[in-house]
């Protein structure tokens, strides 16, 4: 699994959240009815947020989640929405494209250039909300991996030495020997306020060399504090056998620092970039030190100046110069450009109209080569039918190209789900493993993309409310660890993704007592299972009782019912009680390639997907009857041509093309059949979505259009009309 | 320059449109909506759509549906002559139908098409409320042009999505009541 992808899944997914955001809260205003589009908001909100979580990116979720706090109570109608609102949440929208880019650029933590800004959102957000006064919400406190105010990089007070600077070496054992070195700094600021830090993170070794056990890590800060040396000494009491600690004291001369660099085994030019980082010295101090240091240099006895000193001085120079706080900036900048450059050269982001476009011109580009290859024919020219061939050749080849370029395996959208399977578990406590199957099925790239944030809501859901605790699962006799089982594969032209789990499943009673409780159903109505099953993807809808992190807010499963509607695909879902539940996603594969078999009836060709076809039979019937005997079982057959009302006489010999359907056998009489053929599927125009069987078209070598049939809504088309199919174990 | 802009926006119809005939009936639509005019030939047809539906075609790689005018206008099935075409023209989407980026495109069959004239917005009059042979709502408004008069469609409606789905879904209800008005079992259960 390559978390890097995901990741990137991520940001992508953010920036396009954000957006959609950005578009609902500016348009708010103007539509009469706010509930849709607070619901988008809250909605997007709420997904970054949850994929946020799974990464661990907790300064995004700690934010996020008190935007949701706002939002919902909008959606509640405990608050009433107005400009001043819109115009805060903008700005968070604002803040999160900031951190958001920012985790593009490779920055997995709070910027603290920008945590200010944050910290100002998060007090007007629960200004809104009437928490000023309070402490903000437990569970926010328990996320909130803010940036601690007094830990902030206080650009304004650089150069103030008023601070006593403190040099943090801690050595390689400290972890072993059960310290923490954040416990430390958390404590050291309780004598005082860090005024600025920096990490000196020299001594890290590569990933591959690296102890996980061992401490690499030094700390240079500025201490704001009336605290006296010994008391700030007296914090590290328990590791001073362990670190190396040096303190300059405030107002102290700059040649003290030079000493401290001088004495600290990093490379000096580091280190006097991080003093002035964390604010101990500014760089005009430093330029300076170096101008003192160049006076005693003089003096100074000839293997000093050898050493150090020149190697400083060239650094503090151009310090000097230019403040090391805007080099490092720019120094950052250029990082950003070449870690972007890099990715840019991974992949390429190209509008799916464009490849579809291409497709569609490599698809004429056939019919139009084929054309000459007849003229060729005809002219009997030798020399132009080798040409054609070789044209149709190429051109086939281009095709291939083209189509694979929309076409991914789920694979790497379902491996995505390990990691997030690992840490919700983690999070819920449960013990929960995920089997994945049918990677290799291909779908559409732009499916594959909007089908990740529906799978998410609908794993989190299972292993939150699905799989039971370890005790309630013993006690049912399960084994004690859950299985979420991820599977995929191709029926009739669509692609069907199943989410099921070994949990409780769906109590029924409980689903309708909500749904009652809520007005989405009348009391008194009488549904089958499963009606009440897909109460559950109504908006608004959820029977958790309590408010998690990860789901209960009643927004996840109508959020995977929309996105997949979208998709022009269905959702159901399927239970027993005490067996689990699974949920059945059936997408239509907007463009793929299917194997398809070409059958004729009177003018019209039709296309049957290959997977659903179990043989072809010459026509026979029972006199007077639609079943054909087939070796010994009862065949029933549809009639295409009377079915879809087409003219004209059968021909003389027609034939049966015997489907199966999941468990359902029935044959379908056809005129002719005319073979194998591989299809790029093209979607119907909307005006035909009232035309069930057909669910889709494609274009033939000779330029005609074939209609696709979907042989699963033609069986039910016909078990409607009152005639039972028999079952295949009947 | 906001002069611009205002005659622009209050400008009630585009002045340029492309006659067509349709049985003995002359028609316009706003020259803006046709992206091309092809000749006819043969389609595959779609089952289960209502007559107005003629089927799908083949436009360069991409299956366009083609609307038969005349059925649309409750008059029957178009007869296919020497001068059939097909007009593709481009409208905006229905609200419902976020797919297709906001235009879809749909072709219409009629039976010959003329020329591209200029009508004045001056020589265009609304639709009287009773007296055309077409639904009113179908009816932008009438121009004139060279001394005659010629009915301008308003194209959204006459290509309308929604209502074409509504047809096809009542053509199937009516099948399926017929289905169980004569209740006839094709098969033992």
């Amino acid at each position: 699994m390559n978390l890097d992808d995901a990741l990137q899944t991520f940001i992508t997914e953010s920036r396009e959240l954000l957006e959609d955001m950005e578009n609902a809260l500016l348009n708010i205003d103007l539509a009469g009815d706010q509930s849709e589009a607070i619901n988008a908001i809250f909605r997007a909100a709420h997904t970054i947020k949850g994929s946020a979580g799974l990464f661990s990116l907790d300064h995004i979720v700690a934010f996020t989640h008190v935007v949701e706090s706002l939002l919902d109570a909008v959606r509640d109608g405990r608050l009433v929405l107005n400009d001043e609102m819109i115009t805060l949440l903008l700005s968070c929208c604002d803040y999160l494209t900031g951190m958001t880019d920012g985790l593009a650029a490779g920055r997995y933590d709070a910027d603290p250039d920008t945590a200010a800004d944050g910290e100002m959102l998060l007090q007007q957000l629960r200004r809104h909300m009437g928490m000023e006064s309070e402490a903000p919400d437990a569970h926010a406190g328990a996320l909130a991996v803010q940036p601690e105010p007094d830990v902030e990089r206080m650009g304004g007070d650089a150069g103030d030495s008023d601070y006593w600077h403190i040099s943090l070496r801690f050595g390689a054992g400290v972890l072993q020997n059960g310290m923490d070195p954040i416990a430390f700094l958390r404590y050291l600021a309780r004598l005082g306020r860090i005024a600025g830090m920096a990490t000196v993170a020299d001594a890290l070794p590569p990933a591959a060399d690296m102890d996980a056990e061992l401490c690499y890590l030094g700390f240079e800060i500025a201490f704001d504090s009336n605290a006296d040396r010994e008391a700030i000494l007296g914090v590290f009491e328990f590791v001073q056998d362990d670190c190396d600690i040096r303190l300059v004291a405030p107002r102290s001369k700059v040649s003290e620092y030079v000493e401290l660099i001088r004495a600290l085994p990093e490379n000096p030019a580091r280190l006097g970039e991080m003093l002035v980082l964390c604010g101990s010295v500014t760089a005009a101090e430093l330029a300076a030190a170096l101008a003192q240091q160049s006076q005693s240099e003089t003096s100074a006895t000839p293997d000093h100046s050898a050493d150090i000193p020149p190697r400083l001085g060239s650094i503090l120079v151009a310090a000097g110069q230019v403040a090391p706080v805007v080099v490092e900036a720019a120094l950052n900048k250029q990082k950003q450009v070449v870690e972007q450059k890099a990715q840019e050269n991974r992949s390429i982001r190209v509008d799916s109209d464009k490849l579809d476009k291409l497709i569609d011109l490599v698809g004429e580009l056939i019919i139009a080569g084929a054309r000459a290859s007849v003229i060729g024919q005809r002219l009997h020219s030798t020399e132009l039918q080798e040409a054609t061939s070789t044209l149709s050749g190429l051109v086939e080849e281009v095709r291939d190209a083209a189509l694979e370029l929309r076409m991914v395996k789920i694979g790497a959208t379902f491996n995505r789900f390990q990691r997030v399977v690992h840490d919700v578990a983690r999070e819920l406590g449960k013990d929960i493993g995920l089997a994945v199957d049918g990677e290799d099925a291909e779908l559409d790239k732009t499916v594959v993309e909007k089908i990740g944030d529906p799978l998410m809501h609908l794993v989190r859901n299972a292993m939150d409310h699905g799989i039971e605790p370890a005790d309630v699962r013993i006690a049912a006799g399960k084994p004690a660890r859950g299985m979420i089982k991820l599977n995929a594969f191709h029926e009739s032209g669509s692609i069907v993704i199943q989410v099921s789990d070994d949990g409780g499943g769906l109590r029924k009673e409980k689903i309708l007592a909500k749904a009652i409780e809520r007005g989405l159903v009348d009391a008194d109505r009488k549904l089958t299972d499963a009606e009440i099953y897909n109460l559950i993807f109504e908006a608004g809808f959820s029977t958790a009782e309590k408010i998690t992190n990860l789901s209960g807010r009643g927004v996840g499963m109508d959020v995977v019912k929309r996105n997949i509607t979208a998709l022009r695909g269905s959702v159901d879902v399927g239970s027993s009680e005490g067996q689990g539940t699974t949920v059945t996603v059936r997408l239509p594969l907007t463009l793929a390639i299917i194997d398809g078999f070409l059958v004729q009836v009177g003018d019209s060709v039709f296309v049957i997907p290959l997977d659903t076809i179990e043989e072809c039979i010459e026509f026979a019937a029972e006199p007077g009857q639609d079943y054909s005997n087939l070796r010994g079982q009862v065949l029933p057959f549809i009639r295409l041509r009377s079915l879809f009302h087409i003219g004209g006489a059968p021909t003389r010999r027609e034939s049966i093309v015997v489907l199966r359907f999941g468990k359902v056998r029935a044959g379908l009489v056809v005129d002719t059949l005319l073979g194998e053929f591989q299809t790029v599927i093209k979607p119907l125009s909307p005006i035909f979505s009232e035309v069930r069987c057909i669910s889709g078209s494609t274009i033939l070598g000779t330029g005609d259009v074939a209609l696709i049939l979907d042989v699963g809504a033609l069986l039910q088309a016909v078990d409607g009309k009152g005639a039972a199919l028999p079952a295949l174990a009947a | 320059m906001p002069l611009t802009a205002i005659n622009l926006a209050s400008a009630p119809l585009p002045s340029q449109y492309l006659t067509f005939v349709l049985g003995e009936e002359q028609f316009a639509v706003g020259i803006l909506h046709v992206k091309e005019i092809i000749e006819y030939a043969a389609m595959a047809t779609v089952p289960m759509m209502p007559d107005c539906v003629r089927g799908v075609i083949n436009l360069r790689g991409a299956v366009v549906p083609v609307l038969d005018l005349s059925a649309r206008f409750g008059r029957g099935v178009a007869r296919v002559g020497k001068r059939t075409s097909i007009i593709i023209a481009e409208v905006a989407a229905e609200a419902d139908d976020e797919q297709r980026g906001g235009k879809q495109v749909l072709g219409m069959m009629v039976d010959a098409v003329n020329a591209v004239v200029e009508i004045e917005p001056a020589d265009i009059e609304q639709a009287p409320s009773f007296g055309t042979r077409i639904r009113p709502d179908f009816i932008a408004g009438i121009g004139k042009c060279n001394g005659r008069f010629v009915i301008l469609l308003a194209l959204e409606r006459v290509l309308s999505t929604g209502e074409v789905v509504a047809l096809a879904r009542s053509m199937a209800e009516q099948e399926r009541e017929h289905e169980h008005a004569h209740e006839h079992h094709p098969w033992p259960a």
